[in-house]
Order: C-alpha cells, then structure tokens, then sequence
C-alpha cells in the first residue's frame, strides 16, 4: 500500500537491537508479565479491578498516540469507543460472533473512521481540532440514539456469561500491542518526524516531512486501539448503553492520563493511567462525584507547576534518570 | 548532472495584492545567487513559492525541466530543494543534534537508520560551527545559533539546492564578516546551488556570482554584482530618483 511506504519492515539487524530496548521497556514488559501470570491465582473482585485498570491504560496509550506524539488535543476520542463499542455489540447481538473475536470489529470501526474523520480534521490547527473533534463526538452520541435499530436510548443489552478471564487477557493484549507500537515509533524515523510535527508543523513541512501522512498514521492507531477497548469495555458490562458508550468523561479521563503521566512519553501514559485510577475508583465508592474534583485538581496542578507530566519532570530535574526512565 | 531550478514569469496574487508580477530567475548547482530588493518588493513570496510554501499564481517553476510549482512542500524537499526561514523556527523541545538528525531522516537523503543520521548530524553541526552545542536545547540557542541551526538543518537534508532566507540579518559587522567566511567555505565543499535572499547588501555582493534585483514584484535588474550596484535602476529603487541622477 502507497500510503504506508514509509514503514519498513524489520532486518535482522532490528532483532539485535529490540534486546536493548532499555530499562524501561524492560520494566513495562516485566510488569505485564507478572499481571499476565498474577492474574490466574487471584479471586474475582481483584481481578475486575485489574480489568478497569487496564482499560484505563489502553486508552491512555490510545490518547497518547495522537495528543501525546502530535499535540493535537482530541477531546472528542470517547466518539473511537463509543463507535467501536456498538459495532461490537451490533455484531455479537445480531449475528452471535463471539465477543473476544468481535473486538477486532470494534476496533477496525475505530480505525475507519480516525482515518475517514483525521483526514478532515487534522488540517485544522491547535483548538480547531479539538473542537471539531469535540463537536464529532457530540453528534455521534445523537446519531446513534436515533437508530432504532441500535436500540436507540435502551441500547444494545446482551446476556453474555461472566468470563473475567478472557476480558482480562483480551484487554491485556491489546494494552501489550499497544506499548510494543509505542516503542517502535517513539524510537525510530517516525518518532524524530513526529516530535517535529509536535514541535513546529510549518518547519517540519519545509524539511521533507509529509505531515499529513503521520498525522494520519498515528491518529488511526489511536482509533484502532480505542474502538478496541470500547468494544472491552462494553463486554465487561455485557451491553452498549449509549449514555455511558459517548460519555465525555472519558475523552477527559484519557487527557487527564497523558497529562498527568507524561505527554509523548513512552511510560508516561502507564504512570498517569494508575495515577488518575487509583483516586477515580476510590473515590467512586467513598464520595461519588469528588473523584472529579480529585483529577481536576491533579490536572490542573501538574499543568501549572510541571506541564511535562510525572515523567517529563523527573526526566529534567533528575539528569541521572535521563537515560532510564522513559 | 547539474540541478538546474527554473521560475519563470511568476505571478502571485494575495487577494488585491500582487506580490509578484512575472519574475523569472534561474539557479544551477554549484552557483550562489543573490535575490535583492526593498522590504516587500517580493523575494520572501517568491521563495515561499519556489519551496512550495505558496501555489504560484501563475507562472512556472521547473527542476531538471519537470514541474515543481503547486507541489506540496515536503515533496519539493525530497527532490532536493529546500528553505530556510526568515525567522528561524527550531523544534525548541528538541536539542540542536535532534533537530538536524530530523533533517537527515527526511528532505531527499531520508536515512532510514536513527544512529546513522545522529552521526550525520553531528559532522553537520561541526561544519556549521555549532558542534559545542549539539547537546544544547535548542529553546536555549542564542539567535545567530539558531540561524547556524537552520543552516545546518537543510545541510543535513541533502539539498542541492538551498534557499536561504535573510540568514545574514541582524549580524554584527564582526559576525558578519565571520558568517561570510563560513558560509563560502560550506558552498564550496558541498558544491550546492544557492539563492541567497538579502538585506545586506555586503553579504550578497561578496557573495553571489550573480544578483537578481525586484522591486514591487518585477525584475528590474540582472548581472555580475558590480553591474547591478551601478545600475540606475537599482539606485532609484534602493535610494530615490535623485541618488540615480547623482550617480550617472
């Protein structure tokens, strides 16, 4: 395909160099693992836990490729898993495929239309796109209530069994693709193009660099990865209910996480997802409602007093840590 | 083979405003071209036009004899043709060896391997003069710095033909002198074509083997630089009618 030429595929040479990706990268791996495995041995309460959380990274991840890598803020990606969620409830409900196999529907809608929408939008600059994509997910959430065959305000409800086990796997794996694609294009020809693009378009342009195309690449990722976790997050729930499916919240829960984290960082999206989860669940059951004035305010201090996220700073402040901590 | 790039009879319009009105230049390989004239007479459009920044009105651009004009700008770069901005615009976030590294990655060498254009753009910065501060942020570079960061940057893109936006101005005499110097040395050991777009009139007349003078959007006068600053038409255009009748 002419429009993905600017990949290229991995020599022997490449292999030598994945062993030494770092101790960064060695420490997200390790740390996947020990969930991969943890996760057999531990009761059910925990292991929902664990779920939510990981939801939380892939989309936090999902939000990083685009905002973090470009700084292109898209307020409106909950339109990714709100859209990647009905088609994966439209195909379970109506043709009984299975709801593990179904979150590739998902997240190829969620890939679509980034591609389909970014192609329009991302020619607007700055706040431009945000509010253009703010305004997509707007309009998304009412389209779809007024498809009646959606289900319109009752939405998609399935009586699917309980198997916390292949949704943890089937979000662990989307989170472990998700974190390999970041360190392939943060630390390649990709990665230089875009921190470019992020940090002057026009000069970008003028050096050879096709902008448009990177825009586009990494915007698709960032659909595919959350139609992806939409369609999860639906099965979890077992439905797709449009309030919940369109809510904005979610657009502002994954800034809060590349932000908090660390923008354009490889592990910062991982760092502000536990981050900003720990006091969203908390509060949740203590004090419903504060766990917003909790983010908010974390947000709006780390944006004040340290913009570049937890390990933006640590990287400045602690030279040392420069070349561990990614 | 030399490049040869050629604009001819461009024309561009913003709404009302004709910024050019025919201006027809050449440039080869291996040439520096100086491209003079009074603040808005044109040269920065025409650049912009040339490296696909802005779609000519009317009028031609050709490289080698194939069609360059209303081509994106990204691809004009690959094909070895590149600008620098009058007001340099550096990836600030970036140091000074990432930002040439960028470079090399993409315009027309688009060196595939990271490490390789790293070292590349180490051995640019140390032509430039600027190897000291290749760890430096380039948010932290003085402005004759970023200039030299700039000049680096299309350097290390593999241009053979460069177009260079004021790069001179706002030099002390000293600097100047030294930037000359340098910037002869550079032309000379990459063997590229230049256009250089001036204010100060030293720079360009030391120079260039050839001047180009527009004024209002029109060529007004072509040659050696010793027969432009003699050229009436130059004189008025720079000084007034009655400097031109001073000096003839």
């Amino acid at each position: 395909m002419k429009f993905l030429r600017f990949l290229r595929l991995p020599t022997i040479s490449d292999l030598g160099s994945i062993l030494k990706v770092g101790p960064t990268a060695w420490g997200i791996a390790i740390c996947l693992g020990v969930v991969a495995v943890g996760a057999r041995y531990v009761s059910t309460y925990p292991l929902t836990i664990l779920i939510s959380l990981l939801v939380f990274a892939a989309l936090a991840y999902s939000m990083n490729f685009i905002t973090g890598l470009t700084g292109y803020v898209s307020f409106g990606h909950v339109v990714f898993m709100g859209l990647g969620a009905y088609a994966w409830g439209g195909v379970v409900g109506t043709f009984h495929w299975s709801p593990l196999g179904s979150v590739v529907i998902g997240g190829t809608v969620g890939l679509l239309f980034a591609l389909g929408l970014g192609a329009v939008t991302l020619r607007f600059r700055g706040v431009y796109f945000a509010i253009a994509s703010l305004v997509t997910a707007l309009a998304a959430g009412n389209i779809i209530l007024a498809i009646p065959a959606l289900g319109g305000g009752q939405g998609i409800v399935l009586n699917l069994g309980f198997e916390p086990l292949s949704q943890f796997y089937t979000i662990w794996l989307i989170l472990a693709i998700e974190v390999g694609l970041t360190y392939w294009v943060t630390h390649g020809r990709i990665g230089y193009g875009l921190r470019a693009i992020k940090g002057d378009e026009d000069a970008a342009k003028t050096l050879g660099i096709d902008v448009t195309r990177l825009k586009l690449f990494v915007f698709g990722l960032s659909g595919l990865f959350a139609g992806a976790v939409g369609s999860v997050n639906a099965w979890t729930v077992s439905g797709v209910f449009p309030e919940a499916a369109f809510a904005l919240l979610f657009s502002l829960l994954m800034l809060a996480m590349v932000i908090v984290g660390g923008s354009g960082t490889f592990s910062g999206p991982l760092v502000g997802a536990v981050v900003v989860y720990i006091p969203h669940t908390y509060f949740l059951t203590v004090a419903s409602g504060a766990e917003f004035i909790v983010i908010g305010a974390m947000v709006t201090f780390i944006a004040l007093v340290v913009p570049e996220g937890i390990v933006g700073s640590i990287r400045r402040y602690i030279p040392i840590l420069r070349g561990i901590l990614e | 083979m030399r490049l040869a790039l050629v604009a001819s009879g461009i024309h561009k319009h913003f709404g009302g405003v004709r910024a050019l009105r025919g201006v027809s230049l050449s440039l080869t390989e291996g040439e520096i071209v100086g491209l003079i004239g009074p603040n808005g007479s044109g040269k920065s459009t025409l650049l912009n036009v040339i490296s696909g920044v802005e779609k000519p009105t009317a009028g031609t651009v050709t490289l080698d004899g194939r069609r360059i004009d209303g081509k994106p700008s990204h691809r004009i770069a690959g094909w070895g043709v590149v600008k620098t901005h009058q007001i340099p615009k550096p990836f600030l976030g970036m140091t000074s060896r990432e930002n040439v590294t960028v470079a090399a990655l993409f315009g027309s060498r688009r060196m595939a391997d990271v490490r390789q254009a790293s070292e590349e753009a180490s051995s640019v910065l140390r032509l430039v003069g600027l190897e000291a501060k290749a760890e430096t942020l380039a948010s932290n570079l003085t402005v004759q710095d970023r200039k030299r960061l700039e000049l680096a940057r299309v350097i290390a893109t593999g241009a053979r033909i460069l177009l260079l936006d004021e790069v001179f101005a706002g030099l002390s005499a000293g600097e100047l002198r030294e930037a000359i110097e340098l910037f002869a040395r550079i032309q000379e050991k990459l063997g590229v074509g230049v256009l250089v777009v001036e204010h100060v009139m030293r720079a360009v007349l030391t120079l260039s083997q050839r001047v180009v003078v527009i004024e209002e959007g029109r060529k007004i006068a072509e040659g050696t630089p010793q027969e432009v600053v003699r050229d009436p038409a130059v004189i008025e255009a720079y000084l007034g009618t009655e400097a031109a009748r001073a000096a003839t």
